[in-house]
């Protein structure tokens, strides 16, 4: 018998999984896919918080500001390596190179510096999927017009076959390799001559004065240095300010979130198990007993004391629409189901997307008259109702939450 | 103020409108085309791109049948390029009438259709999706067709001979000279600009919108605006078409095209050529109908549904008085004097079903009917023949010109041939898929792609994976003249048409458009305007996996990228 399980192995899930672990308690994650983390940039948003925290039904209204706030603070503690103030918003690079505003970012994304440069170096590692420097270079221009903006292509010799056979390389990829052992040192080395550039001035690159080096800002796209020793060390000795920026996906940024979240909650007892499907729950007089898991072609009764459902919702398949019907997946508990399903604008609110379950403030699902639905099940993320994390940008803020208060409640 | 002349002038850009542009090239005749879009952006793309045997219509429309199947072998022939020749199979299930499955069998091979009975185990053996209800199986030369390569193959071939096409030129009205139509004018789409053409004949090939155009002289044409919508699922789930052997319906013809299937397709009267927006009613109703040939229908992903309007001919209701009759029977009689055949539509019935009217088509010269000259308005027909209405839209100008050339278009390739060399350097560049799919949308234009990819081989990267068009393709559709915006490079190449609905492969033609800037809106306007465009057909089928497809697609546009 576990003390909880966990459906979802995104952010809500796995941020569940560490605070209930930590609290000593026997936890297991079931995830049919990955988690929806790599799609994301690795900042944890919380859009127009006090807006949203006065918006009825609001995840954030419901779980109340002070949760919020703890779960804020939590996760600083145990990610120290992000960057975030509660009430003050960070600016990141958005992969075209516009600016976003942010809560909580990994260490090297904020974009801060930038404003006071007076030299912008993009660094432009040789055929990245999916991020264009002269796009990026076109953007910064508009936002930082005092700037002189110059952007420094890389060839990294891990990468010598992929160029000749004009092979594009992913943002992850290329994120592996300067965490390795070669690309670290390749990496030293181009900033080494870097920083002997700016010091000497090239065609491009104005000389600056040796203590003057916070002139000139560069931008290293895909570092994923954030949550990187090593990387960080490096950074360190270098004179001058080092950023990233956020990537489309599969981003680094989000997988190396994810890598470390797993990490803490596997080295603090918790199971995870990825792959296996939950099937179907056996309820009994409002408690969840167990749930059936697909595993490996058989089917597994895994019982507990508490269950989380954070199956992330349409995206990560814990809602499932057919043209005939919505349907929570794992429970059959009612769902909110917004009475217009689309807009005409394909950008901008979409209303389905509030679909969702009801939750009350312990993030247990009630029906439409407030009752309690199942006293040990606990509702996170994308699988509460009533919120859109793509026009209120406040994707990993409510998930952070969620999974906060439910890890306590397990 | 521009100014055009030319012999003939053909007003609208679908495949008749080419297919007459060709022809009458080909014959010497000087000719321009105005189409008030892109090409091909109105019915001649959005119909199910089945390229008929002629079977469908073998009971209802003999004549058409027969036709169809004449067509359908000269194109195979023809355009190889643009037709998969996949075959079809018409499928009787064990709820239809076996009455009429002979009686289809006897007019088939009255209008010369080749049918070929298959074991029913052997079907479900090639065709494993296909629901366990089948009692007999017929196979026919139906094939795929692909309308848009159609098209510009025809625009192209046209342009060899001197023929001249503007795309985004709106005509706006006829210039008539006391009884004589002596040109047409009208605008340039985005830039304003006015133009006029100076001409011996106007050709309305306008289809659904021919009406207006003749209506600016105060000719009255009746068009029925038919409304067909289809859905498309996201992978090949037949290998060749697949008919439901009972009288023709909604949703009983699957097509497969590359690597999706088109279902289509319903059929309602609507006011306007315009109202093209499919909705969920008609998407249900495909699947409800769908459902009898491939089980369990609602677990196939579909990527989006569309709409198109058929043009269907109709004579008004006093065109059936003896008089009018009388003088109908004087259109064909005039030209066959001429040593011209043409074919009015005849045999109209009117109901409340498109399918009731005939698919025939009629060339209607207005001198006959209103006294007015040098005036011809094409009708009604389909996609299958378009290229025997060119034809014979085409001897009737040539007649009134005096010119004694014939048509050819039926014996000469649309395409020049593909040279081994071409195609050897194709494959060592791209993946073989890759490579042979732009060679068919391409032709032998691939060989400056395929120079921009050896000179720089980043460029063979495939910009999109869904239908595997690399960046090179890209960058060339985006720079051709004819492309003013993305969903015009989305016509040539298929970019945003695969599973991902363009969330990737439009972001990352935002490089070359940006290379293009002079040419193109701002991205963040261009790239609006293109999702909404795919939104339009995704909003009707949102659910299931496309569900999913599309809150990731707002994740990074509304989210990551702030658009």
């Amino acid at each position: 018998m576990w003390d909880g399980v966990i459906i979802g192995g995104g952010l809500a899930g796995l941020i569940a999984g560490i605070r209930a672990s930590e609290n000593g308690k026997k936890i297991l994650i079931v995830s049919a896919g990955v988690g929806s983390l790599t799609y994301a940039s690795g900042t944890l948003d919380f859009g127009e918080f006090s807006v949203l925290l006065g918006k009825e039904n609001h995840p954030f209204s419901v779980m109340g500001e002070e949760t919020t706030r703890q779960a804020f603070e939590y996760f600083l503690r145990i990610l120290p390596d992000y960057d975030g103030k509660w009430g003050k918003k960070n600016s990141v690079l958005t992969p075209l190179g516009e600016l976003r505003r942010s809560d909580l970012t990994p260490r090297f994304l904020a974009a801060g510096p930038l404003n006071a440069a007076k030299q912008i170096i993009l660094v432009a590692p040789e055929a990245p999927k999916d991020f264009f420097p002269d796009v990026f270079k076109r953007n910064l221009e508009k936002h930082f017009p005092v700037a002189h903006i110059i952007v420094k292509p890389l060839r990294a010799d891990g990468f010598e076959l992929h160029y000749r056979q004009g092979r594009s390389i992913p943002g992850t990829d290329y994120a592996r390799y300067w965490n390795s052992k070669n690309g670290i040192k390749e990496l030293q080395a181009f900033l080494t001559g870097l920083e002997r550039e700016i010091r000497k001035g090239n065609s491009d690159i104005v000389s600056q004065e040796t203590d003057s080096f916070k002139d000139t800002v560069v931008i290293f796209p895909g570092l994923s240095a954030g949550l990187s020793y090593s990387l960080q060390d490096l950074l360190a000795q270098v004179p001058f300010p080092v950023i990233e920026t956020t990537l489309f996906p599969p981003s680094p940024g989000g997988r190396s979130l994810e890598d470390n979240l797993k990490r803490k909650f596997k080295a603090m007892g918790g199971e995870l198990l990825i792959g296996c499907k939950a099937l179907r729950a056996e309820i009994k007089d409002g408690i969840c007993q167990s749930i059936a898991v697909e595993s490996k072609g058989k089917e597994l009764n895994i019982q507990a004391r508490s269950f989380v459902l954070a199956g992330g919702g349409i995206l990560g398949g814990g809602i499932q629409v057919t043209p005939y019907a919505c349907q929570e997946a794992l429970c059959n508990l009612p769902l909110y189901v917004p009475p217009e399903w689309t807009k005409e604008e394909f950008i901008g609110e979409q209303p389905y997307a509030r679909i969702g379950v009801e939750a009350d403030f312990n993030l247990n699902p009630i029906d439409d008259q407030g009752n309690v639905l199942l006293k040990n099940t606990y509702i996170c993320g994308r699988m509460l109702a009533h919120w859109d994390p793509w026009t209120e940008h406040c994707g990993g803020g409510v998930s952070l939450a969620s999974g906060y208060l439910a890890g306590g409640k397990i | 103020m521009i100014e055009y002349t030319a012999q003939a002038v053909i007003v609208g850009g679908g495949a008749t409108g080419v297919g007459i542009l060709r022809d009458l090239s080909m014959r010497g005749i000087s000719v321009i085309l105005f189409e008030l879009g892109d090409l091909a952006h109105g019915t001649s793309s959005r119909f199910h791109g089945l390229l008929h045997s002629g079977a469908r219509y073998a009971v209802k429309d003999p004549a058409s049948a027969a036709e169809c199947a004449q067509e359908n072998a000269i194109l195979k022939k023809i355009a190889p390029n643009c037709i998969d020749d996949c075959g079809g199979w018409f499928v009787q299930t064990e709820d239809d009438d076996s009455v009429y499955t002979e009686k289809w069998l006897i007019k088939c091979q009255e209008a010369g259709i080749s049918v070929r009975e298959i074991p029913v185990a052997e079907a479900y053996a090639k065709e494993p999706l296909l629901k366990r209800k089948a009692v007999r199986i017929f196979e026919v030369p139906d094939a795929a067709v692909d309308g848009f390569k159609l098209v510009w193959a025809n625009a192209k071939s046209a342009k060899r001979y001197g023929g001249e096409y503007k795309t985004y030129h709106q005509v706006e009205r006829l210039l008539r000279d006391g009884d004589r139509i002596i040109g047409v004018s009208g605008r340039i789409s985005g830039t304003g600009e006015g133009f006029v053409a100076h001409s011996n004949i106007v050709i309305n090939a306008a289809g659904a919108w021919a009406p207006h155009l003749v209506g600016t002289v105060g000719i009255s044409l009746e068009i029925l605006c038919d409304k067909g919508a289809l859905l498309a699922f996201n992978q090949r789930l037949f290998q060749r078409v697949i008919n439901h052997l009972r009288q023709p319906g909604d949703g009983d013809i699957f097509v497969p095209h590359e690597t999706i299937t088109i279902l289509g397709t319903t059929s309602e009267f609507v006011d306007s050529p315009e109202e093209n927006r499919p909705t969920v009613d008609e998407v249900y109703k495909l699947l409800s109908q769908g459902e009898e040939l491939l089980p369990e229908i609602q677990y196939h992903r579909v990527i989006r549904a569309f709409a198109g309007v058929r043009p269907l001919y109709q004579e008004e209701e006093d065109d059936r008085s003896e008089e009018k009759r009388a003088s109908l029977a004087n259109i064909n009689k005039a030209v066959i004097e001429n040593d011209v055949y043409v074919k009015a539509g005849d045999e109209v019935k009117v109901g409340d079903e498109g399918r009731e009217v005939s698919r025939n088509f009629a060339i209607i010269d207005h001198k006959f009917e209103q006294g007015v000259e040098g005036l011809l308005s094409i009708a009604g027909g389909k996609f299958t023949t378009y290229r025997l209405m060119a034809e014979k839209a085409s001897d009737w100008v040539a007649c009134q010109l005096g010119n004694q050339t014939p048509c050819r278009t039926a014996i000469e390739s649309l395409q020049p041939e593909i040279s081994p060399d071409l195609y050897q350097q194709a494959l060592k560049l791209l993946p073989w898929g890759a490579a042979d799919k732009m060679l068919e949308r391409l032709g032998s234009e691939a060989a400056i792609v395929l120079g921009e990819i050896q000179a720089d081989p980043r460029k063979g990267q495939m910009l999109c994976e869904c239908e595997l068009v690399s960046v090179a393709e890209v960058q060339h559709a985006v720079i051709d003249k004819d492309a003013h915006c993305l969903s015009d490079v989305r016509r040539k190449t298929r970019l945003g048409m695969g599973t991902c609905q363009g969330a990737f492969c439009s972001y990352r033609a935002f490089p070359l458009l940006g290379q293009n800037r002079e040419k193109y809106a701002p991205l963040r306007e261009e790239l609006r305007n293109f999702l909404n465009q795919r939104w339009k057909g995704i909003r009707p089928v949102l659910w299931g996996q496309q569900l999913r497809e599309t809150e990731l697609t707002r994740a990074i546009y509304s989210d990551l990228l702030r658009f």
